[in-house]
């Protein structure tokens, strides 16, 4: 029994609540908790990582209750994957948000880590009623870290919005799965696999409506058309290090439907209008955005309808490509929310709003971020995005009407360049002298007028431009070691449509 | 014997529950509402104790407790709204 | 490996320029000429190699998955081009140096620099066509950050987004294009592609390979209707100008076209497209060169002129206008380089480039004139300088293309074009440094340093030269590079100034004369110009594409407005649709079960679910009402649990009904007690008409669930409750040993939220909202009464008794109804009760320990419950119970499940309470609270 497989869910369960118990009120030692219980997933997650890339599909019974009776944790090379992304992404946001925002507000690291805890469960749970459960843990925690350290009337309204339709869609989810038990008398995702194939007639209609309704929820958290409408919103009006971390949530939506389908072996070819909706509606919204933010919310859109694209293709090979991309757009859209916060914060009086301004501090530094990430994300070479695009394109060959689907690619590449091209070159490029006096933002000359402000900003940013720069250098890396990784996605899909290997795993060859 | 009694005793209950609701639907005022729930809720504990009665269990009489013990705190809780507005001062 | 060095020595040398930039403007440009140097020296190693007709290659897998490898080449067209860029940029380097002022960060202007320069190589030198994309684009990105360089210029910001979107654009469109090149070819290298001439021609593939080359081609080389970025690129500081726009990046369309020459050439689409394009461009530009008065802008419309006279060549098909191609390339970035530094130096020292302020220089800056001069008679082609040569090979190729069966068609737009190109050659040179000295100079004008006037006059050297001796200068070079862009050996030509009195000397003579004689009629002509009706290109892209932005706002505005009933209406509607759908696509047969007679009692709790539903669709306006039903509605599902034989359930939702009340009537303080009456509209008659079939569905569906029998895993949980899992109740033992990683999540899920109502409640009162918040009023008249004696008392007399309730459920819980869940719900009533009874400061005082630690405390003791079971070597939450005999008590069960149902009990009490007690602390704060 390998026990390390608890690991990524126990840890943050362990540190979250010590720091509410015993240190609730000394932000360093909070701070130095949660970066040792972020450090310590990242190596749990390199190690399981390791163990997974040899393609043996490890389980842990918990409460050593045989599945399916008991609820069973799954470790194939996707859950590793998504559990090492998690792990990157939950420790760099981390370094950048101890820089001043977790002290903005209470609990922000109990709340950051149980989100991680949920996340880590999500990816790991082979039962989908746990599934929901951590579901619930992430959503909680991330409603507590979209509306942390207080914020106007907007944040708190677009919060409401966030938490009203995710508890729509998680009674939705109840329904699903009620309905998938009543077909099929069991929650382990292995036996369900399994038990599909033997639903008698008279009930499959109940247990296809079950897995339809699985789906909305998931294309909810995904924000896939037509259940897009929330993430804008959400993700632009959030603390800029918690839609960092949002980045990650909306890909469980996406691995849960990667999950169950492939399982299911039900194909998804009939999604592909909507995740080309969701492509060209992001684009079109980075070019009509107002602030840094919504553009890179609608860029975050507009990257999930291509992972939509990708995952319809219903293949190995498409899937592979969607995971390659997927990564690429976690580590994009997290690294582009942290710059948007520190234009937020180095900025004052402007925030991110897309209109001219006084020149701001580090604007150079910044600017040189923001020229990276914009080109990762708008798929432009030589980065990760560009070749995430081309896997894309490639997979998308099969297809029927391949020509519409790649006009759209291009086109919608082409507007998000257009769109990131007009916001960096406002934003960075045209600043007036005339209105401020410059040197009353001067690092080295603090004036009164500084101190006043609430945001920290004269103060170094090191340590920010050492969190985003580590999200660089993992797309970088991404690019270079394209090949290997694709490679690995390749391994992954081919296990993940491999479901008889997955169900024989869990439950074990005999039965 | 018991048998007739315990029907007896559900229909009864079952003609309040329904007059119950009719001055819950019909009000006037907010007050006879909230005091039509109450009302409700007390029938809603005989109806327990019966059922256990006719059952031949005492499984159910915990959340008849649970009922007699809380049900005044929710009609507190109405009032309390009603006169203060806040019900935690 | 030394070919790839080529390239990445560049790229990877950037960032030397702009760290030496600390020492001094000279450190820096040396460490950006030596690294240039450094990637000339490798290169011309290659070329004994090259001469010896064998092409070195380097390569290594990138990502073969998409067969994009970074594998490189060099052969003739590449050696050309290579050599161009480096030597090109290293007298560029020379001349940037001197040119940039000490205030422009002169650093990052050579990074930018070195960044192109690598890339451009990369276009030039890449076998693989993806790996040519990815260097295309990064000009494209290079070219974007050089023109934006002076980026507190509104010209230079929309100069350099304009030249970004149609040349990245334009490389979206080639990327497509390779895409299908390399599927239809076999290979993405293009070694292999070239020698796939027929295959590609015959595939059905051909035109849409070729449109979308040809896009990618056009918009770099600005040809018409992509020309207009160009000259708003000449925002770009003037060694940018000289060395992007005009001698090298504006190239790579016509390099890649003489790459794919051999595979794509030879076709009648690609005659008429190209040459076309080709001929069309070289005189609209020509005409318009001619009115323009910024030096630069007259040399960029030159530029884009001379660039449809490369396509033209490319565009004929014929092996030797190939060549006059190739040795056209050559010769314009020779004399235009030249003439746009020396539109620099004249920007430099007299203080603008305005043609109509400027005139006589030629006595204050004769070395600047001489080079000028020099140069500017190659443009327009008057020997012995080098351009007369390509010009007259371009005469004679023209003079052999026959168009539409017109012969003489292409010959006479080539001949006016020539006439304007004369035109606006003479007035560039005339109107600058000839005619009378003005006295009106912006400065006052000199001969730059020597920095300034070597670089180009080293150019004019060449030009010279060449001109001169072609053969011994330019010969091996061109016809290398013709070799390789043919892919054969090219046809037999020599290089000479006199070929004798060929037709094409004629023309250019006739040409010459004519645009002599137009420029002496230069001010009516401008006047008529100047009244004409042009469509203004750039005003045209602008107007789109703020027509596009102003449209995007507008669907984005209208779609993303923010309403929440708009995202829960398609929330509804999608999955009831895809239910729907689903489900008629599925087999169904009606259920078998036997269904249960109804009973009196029964019927009554339906009518009362019924009727309190209707009620509160009715009366939900008023908020109070509205809970009350809902209280009613939540009160029957407890009485159900009981008859459907669910007493846990039935525990739990009693006293879940009773928390949520209490919650609910808190934050109802804080809103309106009347919802906003809506006006009746189509839209409620759809929503009605939606929530109905959706209710309706979900009806069936129960009913679908409830009337088929399943097997279930339920079974074993029954069976092996007692003897596994030790406990009798099957509820409980689902709950905190079965599944007791779920109860796990969710607890931790109640912590987290009361939590995040303690952090949001904070940020509240502490954010920006505080204000509003703590002057908040109700606006209603309460009785005075706050804390009733009668209440006090009862609610005394309740907490002990209540507290032993709660001991006796949570004890009992493994074996009968209760657990640690009811438990803690009983205990936070009972404490809730305290809190309304007296007050919240007075429960506040007597409470002596904190929630959050009681959720901190319950997480850990369930946490480490189950970390028990790991170090006992057994999976995380394993159980373990035992009989143990106690004297005078008996035989108790022990069970580590205890143990987790506390921590269960002590999370869910800290929750509970820290969500209510902060609550109602928020009322405390309010304007109200305060009296």
């Amino acid at each position: 029994m390998n026990h390390w497989m608890i690991f990524p869910i126990l840890l943050p369960a362990v540190v979250a609540p010590l720091i509410v118990l015993a240190i609730r009120n000394d932000i360093v030692l909070a701070r130095i908790f949660s970066i040792g219980c972020s450090v310590a997933l990242l190596m749990v997650g390199g190690y399981q990582f390791g163990l997974a890339s040899d393609g043996v599909i490890r389980t842990y019974a918990i409460g050593n209750w045989s599945p399916p009776f008991g609820i069973v944790l799954v470790l194939d090379r996707l859950s590793a994957t998504m559990l090492l992304l998690t792990a990157v992404i939950g420790l760099f946001v981390l370094l950048y948000s101890i820089t001043g925002w977790d002290n903005r507000g209470r609990h922000f690291h109990p709340l950051f880590q149980f989100q991680l805890m949920g996340l880590n469960g999500a990816f790991l749970t082979g039962d989908l009623f746990n599934l929901f459960v951590f579901f619930e843990v992430l959503l909680i925690a991330s409603y507590g870290l979209m509306v942390h350290g207080g914020g106007g009337a907007t944040r708190i309204r677009a919060g409401i919005q966030y938490v009203v339709m995710n508890l729509t869609g998680s009674s939705l989810f109840l329904i699903a799965i009620a309905l998938i038990y009543s077909a099929t008398g069991t929650l382990n995702m292995a036996d369900l696999s399994r038990k599909i194939h033997e639903t008698p007639a008279a009930t499959q209609a109940i247990l296809s409506v079950g897995g339809a309704l699985l789906f909305i929820v998931f294309a909810l958290k995904s924000a896939l058309f037509p259940l897009h409408l929330w993430l804008p919103g959400t993700y632009a009006n959030a603390p800029g290090p918690a839609a960092a971390l949002f980045s990650i949530m909306t890909k469980v939506g996406v691995y849960s439907i990667v999950r169950l389908f492939t399982l299911s072996s039900v194909g998804l070819e009939w999604v592909l209008p909507a995740a080309l909706a969701t492509l060209m509606i992001g684009s079109i919204g980075v070019l009509a955005s107002r602030s840094l933010g919504q553009q890179a919310s609608f860029a975050t859109l507009a990257s999930m309808g291509t992972l939509f694209v990708a995952i319809s293709g219903s293949n190995s090979m498409a899937l592979s490509a969607g995971l390659y991309y997927l990564i690429h757009s976690t580590l994009c859209v997290a690294g582009i929310f942290l710059i948007v916060d520190l234009v937020i914060v180095k900025r004052p009086g402007f925030g991110d709003a897309l209109v001219e301004s006084p020149k701001f501090p580090y604007q150079g530094i910044i600017a040189c971020m923001f020229f990276a990430f914009a080109v990762a994300l708008s798929g432009v070479p030589p980065l990760s995005g560009f070749i995430g695009k081309i896997l894309v394109l490639k997979s998308t060959q099969g297809f029927p009407n391949w020509h519409w689907i790649w006009l759209i690619l291009f086109v919608t590449s082409f507007v998000g360049l257009v769109g990131m091209a007009r916001s960096g070159s406002l934003l960075f490029w045209k600043c007036n002298t005339t209105q401020l006096d410059v040197a009353l933002f001067d690092s080295n000359n603090p004036s009164p007028q500084v101190n006043s402000i609430p945001s920290p900003v004269a103060s170094s940013i090191v340590l920010q431009s050492v969190a985003i720069g580590c999200f660089f250098a993992l797309i970088a890396m991404l690019s270079v070691f394209a090949s290997p990784v694709s490679v690995f996605m390749k391994e992954t899909a081919e296990q993940l449509y491999d479901s008889q290997k997955y169900v024989d795993s869990v439950l074990g060859k005999d039965k | 014997m018991i048998g007739y009694a315990v029907l007896f005793g559900f229909a009864a209950i079952s003609i309040a529950l329904l007059m119950n609701l009719w001055r819950l639907a019909m009000g006037p005022t907010v007050l006879d509402r909230v005091l039509a729930g109450d009302t409700m809720v007390v029938n809603m504990i005989a109806l327990i104790i019966l059922y256990g009665v006719q059952r031949n269990t005492t499984l159910y009489f915990e959340s008849a407790l649970l009922l007699a013990m809380f049900s005044f705190i929710s009609t507190i809780a109405y009032c309390r709204f009603l006169l203060r507005g806040d019900i935690i001062e | 490996m030394s070919i790839a060095l080529i390239v990445l020595l560049p790229l990877l040398g950037a960032v030397f320029p702009a760290l030496m930039m600390r020492l001094g403007k000279n450190e820096s440009a040396i460490a950006a000429s030596s690294v240039t140097i450094l990637s000339l020296v490798l290169l011309l190693t290659n070329i004994f190699a090259i001469s010896q007709s064998t092409v070195p290659q380097a390569s290594w897998p990138w990502v073969p998955q998409i067969d994009l490898n970074a594998s490189f080449f060099v052969d003739g067209l590449g050696l050309l081009f290579a050599v161009m860029i480096l030597g090109i940029g290293l007298l560029v380097t020379v001349y940037a140096r001197f040119y940039l002022s000490p205030q422009e960060a002169l650093g990052r202007f050579f990074a930018y620099l070195l960044l192109f320069q690598g890339a451009m190589l990369g276009v030039v030198l890449s076998n693989n066509i993806l790996l040519l994309i990815v260097f295309w684009e990064l000009t494209s990105l290079s070219s974007f950050l050089l023109i934006g360089f002076k980026s507190d210029s509104q010209e230079g910001r929309q100069g350099a987004r304009m030249a970004l979107a149609v040349t990245a654009g334009g490389g979206l469109a080639l990327l497509a294009g390779m895409l299908l090149l390399g599927q239809v070819a076999g290979s993405f290298e293009l070694t292999e592609i070239l020698k796939e001439g027929e295959k590609i021609r015959s595939s059905p593939y051909y035109l849409s390979i070729l449109a979308l080359v040809l896009i990618g081609c056009f918009t770099k080389s600005a040809q018409f209707p992509f020309h207009f970025w160009l000259p708003h690129a000449m925002a770009a500081p003037t060694p940018v100008s000289a060395y992007l726009h005009s001698a090298t990046m504006v190239k790579a369309g016509i390099f890649l076209m003489l790459r794919l020459w051999p595979v794509l050439a030879g076709t009648q689409t690609w005659f008429y497209v190209v040459a076309g394009t080709g001929v069309i461009t070289m005189l609209i530009a020509a005409v318009i060169a001619l009115f323009r008065d910024d030096l630069k802008s007259i040399l960029a419309y030159s530029t884009i002129s001379h660039l449809g006279i490369m396509t033209m060549l490319v565009g004929f098909g014929s092996e030797m206008a190939v060549v006059a191609c190739v040795f056209h390339v050559i010769n314009h970035a020779i004399f235009k380089a030249a003439l746009f530094m020396n539109a620099g130096i004249v920007d430099h020292e007299t203080g603008t480039r305005d043609i109509s302020r400027l005139g006589g220089l030629a006595s204050l800056m004769p070395i600047s004139a001489i080079t000028a001069t020099l140069a500017a008679a190659s443009m327009v082609g008057v020997p012995p300088m080098n351009g007369f040569l390509s010009k007259e090979m371009m005469l004679e190729e023209v003079t052999h293309a026959t168009a539409i069966g017109v012969a003489w068609l292409l010959p006479g737009l080539v001949m006016l074009a020539s006439v304007f190109s004369v035109a606006y050659s003479l007035r560039f040179l005339l109107y600058t440094y000839f005619g009378p000295v003005r006295n009106d100079y912006p400065a006052k004008p000199h001969d730059p340093s020597r920095g300034l006037w070597l670089p180009p006059a080293c150019l004019v050297v060449l030009a010279i030269l060449i001109g001169l001796f072609p053969e011994a200068w330019a010969g091996s070079i061109t016809r290398l590079a013709s070799d390789a862009a043919l892919q054969s050996k090219s046809p037999k030509f020599h290089l000479s100034l006199w070929h004798g009195w060929t037709p094409a000397l004629m023309m250019s003579i006739f040409a010459f004369g004519c645009g002599a004689t137009a420029l002496s009629l230069y001010v009516p002509v401008r006047s008529i110009w100047n009244k004409a009706l042009l469509p203004d290109a750039k005003g045209l892209y602008d107007l789109s594409l703020n027509a596009c932005v102003r449209l995007a706002r507008i669907t984005t505005d209208r779609s993303f407005n923010g309403s929440l009933h708009r995202m829960l209406f398609l929330f509804v509607l999608a999955a009831s649709a895809l239910g729907g759908v689903v489900f008629a696509r599925s087999s169904y047969e009606r259920g078998e079960r036997e269904l249960l007679p109804i009973n009196t009692s029964m019927f009554v709790g339906w009518v009362l679910v019924i009727v309190a539903c209707f009620v509160l669709a009715w009366k939900h306006q008023s908020r109070l009402i509205a809970l009350l039903t809902v209280n009613i509605v939540g009160l029957i599902s407890s009485i159900a649990f009981i008859y459907l034989s669910a007493p846990d359930l039935a525990l739990t939702q009693i006293a879940v009904e009773v928390v949520t009340l209490i919650l609910m009537l808190l934050a109802l303080h804080f809103l309106p007690k009347e919802a906003i009456n809506e006006v009746i509209s189509w839209r409620q008659y759809r929503d009605i008409v939606l929530s109905v079939a959706v209710g309706a569905s979900v009806g069936f569906l129960c009913w679908a669930m409830m009337t088929h029998d399943f097997q279930s895993i339920s079974s074993y949980y029954i069976q092996h409750s007692k003897p596994l899992g030790g406990g009798a109740n099957v509820v409980n033992v689902i709950l905190v040993d079965f599944r007791g990683f779920d109860t796990f999540g969710e607890i931790t899920v109640i912590g987290i939220a009361a939590m995040a109502i303690y952090a949001m409640l904070d940020g509240m009162l502490t954010g920006p909202l505080s204000a509003t918040l703590l002057k908040w009023t109700s606006g209603l008249r309460f009785s005075p009464n706050r804390h009733p004696m009668m209440m006090v008392v009862v609610t005394r007399v309740m907490l002990p008794l209540a507290i032993l309730v709660a001991c006796y459920i949570f004890l009992r819980g493994h074996n009968l109804p209760g657990g640690g869940f009811i438990a803690a719900l009983v205990v936070s009533i009972a404490l809730i009760m305290q809190y309304m009874a007296s007050g919240f400061a007075w429960a506040d005082e007597r409470v002596h320990f904190d929630y959050h630690a009681l959720i901190g405390g319950g997480g850990l003791i369930a946490a480490i419950t189950g970390i028990g079971s790991i170090v006992l070597g057994k999976p995380f939450l394993t159980s373990g119970f035992k009989y143990v005999d106690f004297p005078f008590i008996g035989k108790v069960e022990l069970a580590s499940v205890s143990a987790f149902d506390l921590g269960v009990f002590l999370t869910v009490v800290g929750g509970v309470m820290l969500a209510l007690a902060n609550l109602s602390n928020l009322g405390r704060m309010t304007g109200d609270g305060k009296q």
